[in-house]
């Protein structure tokens, strides 16, 4: 059948040998168009300190898009078309330059690998940043986040305690300051290692649920993640090769010599996180570089695994 | 003159050959870039000579083709001014020569050359005539700008033969004139002045029907309107010039011909539809509407597997000119009397998967389309859940090169439309699709994935729990990470405002 061979949907082939009759525009039942947009609140809502709408936030519009006869999107059709006027054209074989599948990449700041499969993406995911706590089973990107979650969340002993002592730990690896209180902490992690303003912190335990956001400007991103109410698998898949995965992403960080330059991430984009060069220190205290994981994951997580 | 067909004769080369050729094309393809992005991309065509069907440049075995010398064109030169009898035959000497660059070069320095070529192609001697215009062509077709200029001597007779009866002399002198037209702004200046929009014009009346001549003709046309000062000096002379009718015509091919005329008008009718002047003119004469029509015709050939070699050359510009016109009218009513078969939407699927894997950018501009046609329609987006290309967008979200992000584009139209729609674009599988798309690298893919995503899970509960259900929180917990605020943002709405299923206390 023609419809296999060429690897076409059969939607479309039903479609197109419909009778014309059928396939008019005035009989297609037209659905119902909602009067007001569910989407687009004015209401503004309060995502921790960040007042936003969602009309601000969500910028997707439907519309119509025009192009000039310069624009880039129409070179390959112009060249196409010049090679012919110029008897460059051949058969089609010659011609060919398939449509490449999207890479994927780790969408963690600091990690931003390539993948050329989803699976390939899943399996790094998994062995690499799901560290799930037992208890809540929320997932944190590495092991020693994991811990401080364990620690501040789980513990009991932890809240009596931290009354007294110094207890809240600085997220960033390699910081070793405490300080009594989250808020505290916060401010610290704002005014010493540049996280970003909009980062939220811990909201208490209570109804609302609420995100913490990733610190994204270091490397070695300090963070929590809010609960996770779905059903998330207790234990990490897949094996982690560790000191290959070490070299491996140590590699595509740019683990330089220079102390305090290991910034990256930040503002940029993740396409720029793996080649950026030493960008200025953004913050006071320098993360040593030599805190370069022996084990496994990515600059400023602490390598191995939390077993569960 | 329909050329794809006779070009495979050159990649009978074998072996060393064969590789030779394919690097040296590769080369020209990249110097075709280059030059489109330097915003220099022009070409000239070569119209073969029934005596010469080996006759392609560089290639020459002839014991003919041993390059004169600068005396032996002059000598050329002055027999031609003598006259007599031998005109004829020295004139296919010089013709030959020519066809040498340096030859070409030496000629036109030559004192009086020029005035000589013209004066034999405004003679009475018929063959004569012929002969000086092949000369003429030849040298039209140099690279050498100072070449091409001095041809512009012979352009009032050039465009006064136009109107001639001969079919192919009027096709050598349309080629001719439609390689001089990129030369520079002057010369078409003078070509405008000269009224070589009018001469089209006749030229398509008195030659109706011969699709030679069309070709050449839109050919012309075309080189004229892709010119830089086209949208300001040329565009709206030929909108009221009575030519875009004879274009509209020219869409059809013929079985026999082939369909190197439609791809010339098709050209034409691209570069007009771009143009920032108004558009009702083509509108009104059923540009919409023939190249809808025209696109339902061709996706069913190359749903069959009907269609021929360089297809692509036609379905390309015309999804240009789909594209544009669509963005360009301002209301559904005029969009829906003119584009109102469903069937076109199968066709830009077809286009889409079909042409994946040897021109994905034509699969693109295939979306690009469909976007301008759901973007503000409820009806096409209707159209788009009802004919089952939903399923066919989904297969096409792996796909990079700007194929995805129209496909996002498209989904996020219908999904804008509301409840209704959120529901069905859910229950075709969109939700896993989106799981996907989520995790790839390009930055504004997982943007419109985001805007997708939040279009849907707000539209209804039900949504929501089934994105949820669908482990997808954990997607965007992934989010939360990522060094991009704008994407983080975004990411932690959608999950503040998805449903909860059961807290354990926190």
């Amino acid at each position: 059948m023609s419809v296999i061979m060429l690897g076409l949907h059969p939607n479309l082939i039903q479609l197109l040998e419909s009778d014309p009759e059928k396939t008019h525009i005035d009989a297609v039942p037209v659905l119902q168009r909602d009067t007001e947009p569910k989407h687009l609140t004015t209401k503004e809502v309060r995502c921790s300190d960040l007042v936003t709408d969602s009309k601000s936030l969500f910028t997707f519009r439907a519309q119509k898009i025009r192009l000039s006869k310069d624009h880039e999107h129409f070179e390959d059709g112009d060249v196409h078309r010049h090679m012919y006027l110029q008897d460059l054209a051949t058969s089609v074989a010659e011609d060919a330059q398939p449509a490449k599948v999207g890479e994927f990449r780790c969408h963690i700041s600091g990690c931003s690998q390539l993948f050329d499969c989803l699976e390939a993406y899943e399996h790094h995911y998994s062995a690499l940043h799901r560290h799930v706590c037992s208890t809540c089973r929320r997932s944190l990107p590495s092991a020693r986040l994991l811990d401080i979650h364990i620690l501040e969340w789980h513990d009991s002993l932890f809240q009596i305690m931290a009354q007294k002592q110094t207890m809240y730990q600085c997220l960033v690896e390699g910081c070793d300051l405490k300080f009594s209180s989250r808020m505290q902490r916060k401010d610290h992690l704002i005014k010493t290692h540049s996280y970003p303003a909009d980062f939220r912190f811990d909201k208490t335990k209570k109804n609302k649920r609420v995100k913490e956001k990733a610190a994204a400007r270091q490397t070695n991103t300090g963070m929590e993640v809010c609960e996770e109410e779905g059903d998330e698998p207790a234990s990490a898949g897949g094996t982690q090769s560790e000191m290959g995965v070490s070299a491996e992403t140590c590699e595509s960080m740019d683990c330089s010599q220079n102390p305090g330059s290991g910034s990256e991430g930040g503002r940029t984009g993740p396409e720029e996180a793996l080649t950026t060069t030493c960008q200025k220190p953004r913050y006071a205290y320098r993360v040593p570089h030599s805190i370069c994981f022996g084990q496994g994951a990515v600059r400023g997580f602490r390598g191995g695994r939390r077993k569960k | 003159m329909w050329r794809l067909k006779t070009v495979p004769h050159k990649a009978r080369l074998q072996g060393s050959g064969l590789e030779e050729f394919k690097l040296k094309r590769r080369e020209q393809e990249r110097a075709l870039r280059q030059a489109r992005r330097d915003r220099q991309l022009v070409s000239k065509r070569v119209l073969l000579h029934e005596d010469e069907d080996d006759a392609f440049e560089g290639e020459g075995t002839m014991d003919t083709c041993i390059t004169p010398t600068s005396d032996q064109v002059v000598k050329l030169l002055h027999g031609l001014q003598a006259g007599g009898e031998k005109r004829t035959t020295l004139c296919r000497e010089l013709r030959r020569a020519l066809r040498d660059l340096k030859v070409q070069l030496i000629f036109i320095r030559l004192e009086n050359s020029m005035r000589v070529v013209v004066s034999l192609l405004s003679g009475s001697d018929a063959q004569c005539r012929v002969e000086a215009g092949k000369c003429l062509h030849t040298l039209s077709h140099s690279p050498h700008p100072e070449v091409g200029m001095t041809c512009l001597l012979a352009s009032p007779y050039l465009l006064t033969y136009l109107s001639g009866q001969s079919a192919k002399f009027t096709e050598l002198c349309l080629y001719t004139l439609g390689n001089l037209c990129p030369e520079n702004e002057l010369v078409r200046e003078k070509l405008l002045a000269q009224g070589i929009i009018p001469a089209l014009h006749h030229c398509l009346q008195n030659h109706g029907g011969n699709l030679a001549v069309l070709e050449a003709v839109a050919f012309a046309l075309s080189q004229l309107l892709q010119a830089r000062d086209a949208e300001q000096k040329i565009i709206p002379l030929v909108l009221t010039s009575g030519l875009t009718s004879h274009l509209m015509a020219g869409l059809n091919s013929d079985p026999e011909y082939g369909i190197g005329a439609s791809i010339e008008c098709a050209w034409c009718l691209h570069y007009l539809s771009c143009s920032e002047t108004d558009s009702s003119v083509l509108v009104n004469h059923g540009a919409l509407s023939r190249c809808s029509s025209l696109m339902v015709t061709l996706g069913g050939a190359v749903a069959h597997g009907e269609s021929q070699d360089g297809l692509e050359l036609l379905i390309w510009p015309l999804l240009r000119c789909l594209g544009n016109l669509l963005a360009r009218c301002d209301t559904c009513e005029e969009v829906g009397a003119c584009v109102n078969d469903c069937r076109l939407l199968a066709a830009l699927g077809v286009f889409a998967q079909s042409y994946l894997h040897t021109h994905p950018a034509l699969g693109r501009e295939a979306l690009w389309v469909l976007n301008n046609l759901t973007a503000d329609s409820v009806v096409w987006c209707s159209a788009v859940l009802g004919s089952g290309l939903v399923p066919v967008l989904i297969q096409l979200m792996p796909f990079s090169q700007g194929i995805n992000s129209m496909v996002l584009r498209t989904l996020g139209n219908v999904a804008y439309k509301g409840t209704a729609f959120c529901l069905q674009l859910v229950e075709a599988g969109v939700l896993p699709a989106l799981c996907a798309t989520l995790k790839m690298a390009d930055a504004e893919v997982v943007t419109l994935s985001l805007e997708v995503l939040h279009l849907l899970v707000a539209s209804s509960p039900q949504v929501a729990e089934g994105f949820v259900q669908l482990k997808g929180v954990s997607v965007l917990e992934m989010m939360l990470f990522n060094s991009e605020e704008a994407l983080r943002l975004r990411a932690s709405y959608i999950i503040d405002h998805l449903p909860q299923p059961g807290v354990d206390g926190c």
